[in-house]
């Protein structure tokens, strides 16, 4: 469906893409994983031709994405990073112009933004100008805005930035549907737990490179070890910290620890240390290992950093 | 303190950082004061070099006076040859002299006729022909042109002195009194009697040319007899209004105009532009698209500031109607050029915003809407031609106040569109340069 080959994108003395190679394939939701400035927005522009590569080539549904080829662009939808409406305008009159360029009759544009509306459930305020509404309506607004001519492809740019955990699921759950229907989407992110719910495969992207591909578990093998013990944070103290560095690394997050255990983990040993430390087992997750582990395995970064 | 002072410095640095606002702060300030300065503080010695179309007709010594006063006069260039229709330079006649300024190559001419010293008994006699289309202009060229010959021909005022006195005495008695008058003031004054009596003749040497025939008419007001015509502007309404509404509109037209063509960074920063582009739509299709909005909005904006004149002020808009559309859509052209150019040259709104007011406010300075250009220092003079709203306000004064014909107006048209093709161009190579998009 999409096929990336080789793709070079330099701007001035930086290179934002460094010989990329993907294929995407049909009704999949394929992510795009990395920090900010790795180059995911990049590949998103260039897909929907807003920019030219330097190298390489990019074929969305059969047609070779440039600059000048508006035909391409027919088969895409974007939904931006940045909330792309017109705050002073109501949420119709939004859809009516950005339909307007995909040269929908006008009887036929009206049915299919009531459809939309409806779908991401604004109908009810889509004579209310844009400026009023909250941001969760918006990032819906502007998915909806991006959906009018149909695309067989669906381009989101990390589309649930500021959006609370209710409308970021709301979001989650209107894409997968939107999958379900047949729509190939491409679904750019850096947090590694939106990559792991909605993608069915997943690249991830770091200094313009694409340093991993695969579904989930393909990725996860990846990593020297299958578990990863998530440790609640206020129960840990700088002394007790060094205990645990027998069994493995020791990740810092925001609200907890992370152990990548090394391969000589025995768990009776470690469960011992932490009985004999205080520390009780409502405070303890043996997981799967994340996305986040892998790549601060693969660049020796968080994903955050 | 400590405190007060670090939140003063955040703002300087800030401010500083801030190239607009620098430039409002500072450089638009400057540039105005500098302006208005230089009219009212007479750092610019007042007007030079207005043109004025001038035939003198007279053999009289004192019309060849006269005119050598106004070639020396600073404010006045006097035109004596018009460029015929096959090219060639010829003196006026009286019609063609009245058809330069129907056409607008003068505002005012002045023709000393052949009788121009003999048709008085007390005075210079001469024919004025004028177009106010300005008339602070049209007030202060009168002006000058009266003190000029008041100051520099005091011997008019004693020639016609002299005659009245012979002509209510009787030729004896009258010769007897000036002869008396002028011994009185030789005596005290020590200065030669009979140059006091024979001032004209030794000044001009034709003082017997005066004719008594009109020395019954007011003694003052013979001494300069302006035969004035107006040759422009004497069916239109309202002249006061008709004269500013050209100036007025394209000012706010160009801050309009700034405005819509800035609003494209808006949309690109709010990424809006990058949704567009992510349709079946090329930047150049945005390009035109702006630029088409901009000049329709600008041809709405003109035509209501127009009509509007004519609903509150009478201003004739119906009776050239097609003319003053042909010069609409000039004066939108070029100022949608303008506002493209800021977009184009500009990086952000604010820059676009802030380099545009210094530029509005500076064309129209100069341009002549806020006051007429002949007060202007002379290098602003020259300035002015390069700015749209000049050739803008040229071409609403022809159709408005002169009824110009389409071939009349057509040069200002096409001075209009020639500014508005030179930016696009320019413009359209910063596009492609640039990185708006």
């Amino acid at each position: 469906m999409i096929s990336i080959k080789n793709v070079t994108k330099n701007f001035s003395t930086v290179t934002a893409l460094d010989d990329i190679s993907l294929e995407i394939n049909k009704k999949e939701i394929f992510g795009l994983l990395g920090p900010n400035g790795a180059g995911k927005s990049t590949l998103m522009n260039l897909l929907i031709g807003y920019l030219d590569a330097d190298e390489g080539e990019l074929v969305v549904a059969g047609e070779k994405v440039t600059r000048n080829n508006l035909e391409s662009r027919k088969k895409i939808g974007l939904v931006p990073q940045s909330i792309a409406l017109y705050d002073d305008i109501s949420a119709q009159e939004n859809l009516e112009i950005f339909g307007s360029f995909f040269g929908i009759r006008k009887n036929l544009l009206r049915a299919v933004i009531a459809e939309n509306l409806n779908r991401v459930e604004l109908y009810d305020r889509r004579k209310d100008k844009v400026k009023g509404f909250s941001g969760g309506m918006k990032r819906r607004l502007n998915i909806a805005a991006s959906l009018l001519h149909d695309p067989e492809i669906l381009l989101c740019d990390e589309p649930t930035v500021g959006v609370d955990p209710q409308s970021r699921n709301a979001i989650f759950d209107y894409l997968e549907k939107l999958n379900d229907e047949g729509k190939t989407i491409i679904y750019t992110t850096h947090y590694m737990e939106e990559a792991e719910r909605l993608c069915s495969r997943i690249a991830i992207i770091d200094h313009g490179k694409i340093i991993a591909a695969g579904t989930l578990d393909e990725l996860l093998l990846m990593l020297p070890y299958e578990q990863t013990i998530i440790i609640t944070k206020n129960q840990l103290t700088e002394h007790k910290k060094d205990l645990f560095n027998k069994f493995g690394s020791l990740l810092n997050d925001q609200e907890k620890y992370e152990l990548k255990p090394n391969e000589k983990l025995k768990l009776s040993e470690f469960y011992k240390t932490m009985e004999e430390n205080g520390i009780g087992y409502n405070f303890i997750e043996v997981n799967k290992p994340s996305l986040e582990a892998l790549f601060l395995h693969l660049t020796g970064r968080r994903l955050r950093d | 303190m400590k405190t007060v002072l670090q939140l003063i410095r955040k703002d300087y640095i800030l401010f500083w950082h801030d190239k607009p606002a620098v430039s409002l702060t500072f450089i638009v300030p400057i540039f105005l004061i500098f302006l208005f300065g230089s009219i009212f503080s007479g750092v610019s010695n007042g007007p030079t070099g207005i043109d004025i179309a001038f035939m003198n007709n007279s053999d009289a010594k004192v019309a060849k006076k006269l005119e050598s006063v106004l070639d020396t006069t600073q404010a006045f260039h006097l035109v004596r040859e018009f460029r015929d229709d096959n090219g060639k330079m010829v003196p006026f006649d009286t019609n063609s002299i009245k058809d330069y300024i129907r056409k607008g190559s003068a505002v005012a001419a002045l023709v000393i006729p052949k009788d121009a010293f003999t048709d008085t008994s007390m005075g210079l006699k001469l024919k004025f022909f004028y177009d106010p289309k300005n008339d602070m202009e049209m007030q202060m060229i009168e002006g000058i042109l009266t003190q000029r010959v008041m100051t520099q021909m005091p011997g008019l005022f004693l020639t016609g002195m002299q005659h009245k006195a012979e002509t209510f005495l009787g030729t004896d008695k009258g010769k007897s009194f000036n002869k008396k008058i002028a011994e009185t003031v030789g005596k005290y004054f020590n200065v030669d009697t009979a140059k006091i009596l024979h001032w004209a003749s030794w000044h001009f040497a034709d003082s017997t040319n005066i004719d008594s025939a009109s020395s019954k008419s007011n003694f003052f007001s013979n001494l300069l007899q302006l035969d004035k015509e107006q040759l422009v502007g004497k069916e239109v309404s309202n002249p006061n209004a008709t004269r500013s509404v050209g100036g007025w509109a394209m000012m706010f037209l160009l801050f309009t105009l700034t405005a819509t063509s800035t609003s494209l960074f808006d949309e690109n920063k709010s990424g809006v532009v990058l949704r567009i582009l992510s349709s079946p739509v090329s930047r150049v299709h945005i390009l035109w698209g702006k630029y088409l909005y901009n000049f329709s909005l600008g041809c709405i904006q003109l035509f209501v500031m127009f009509f509007v004149g004519y609903l509150l002020f009478k201003i004739d808009i119906f009776s050239n109607f097609f003319n003053l559309l042909l010069v609409i859509v000039a004066g939108a052209l070029a100022c949608t050029a303008f506002g493209m150019l800021l977009a184009a040259v500009s990086k952000t709104a604010a820059q676009a915003n802030g380099l545009g007011t210094l530029l509005i406010l500076t064309m129209s300075g100069i341009g002549g809407a806020w006051f007429p250009t002949f007060i202007l220092p002379p290098f602003i003079q020259i300035l002015s031609k390069f700015s749209l709203v000049y050739w803008a306000m040229e071409g609403f004064m022809n159709v408005l106040w002169r009824g110009s014909s389409t071939i009349e107006i057509l040069p200002t048209v096409g001075v209009l569109i020639g500014i508005a093709a030179i930016i696009n161009v320019f413009s359209i190579i910063r596009f492609k340069k640039g990185d708006l998009f």
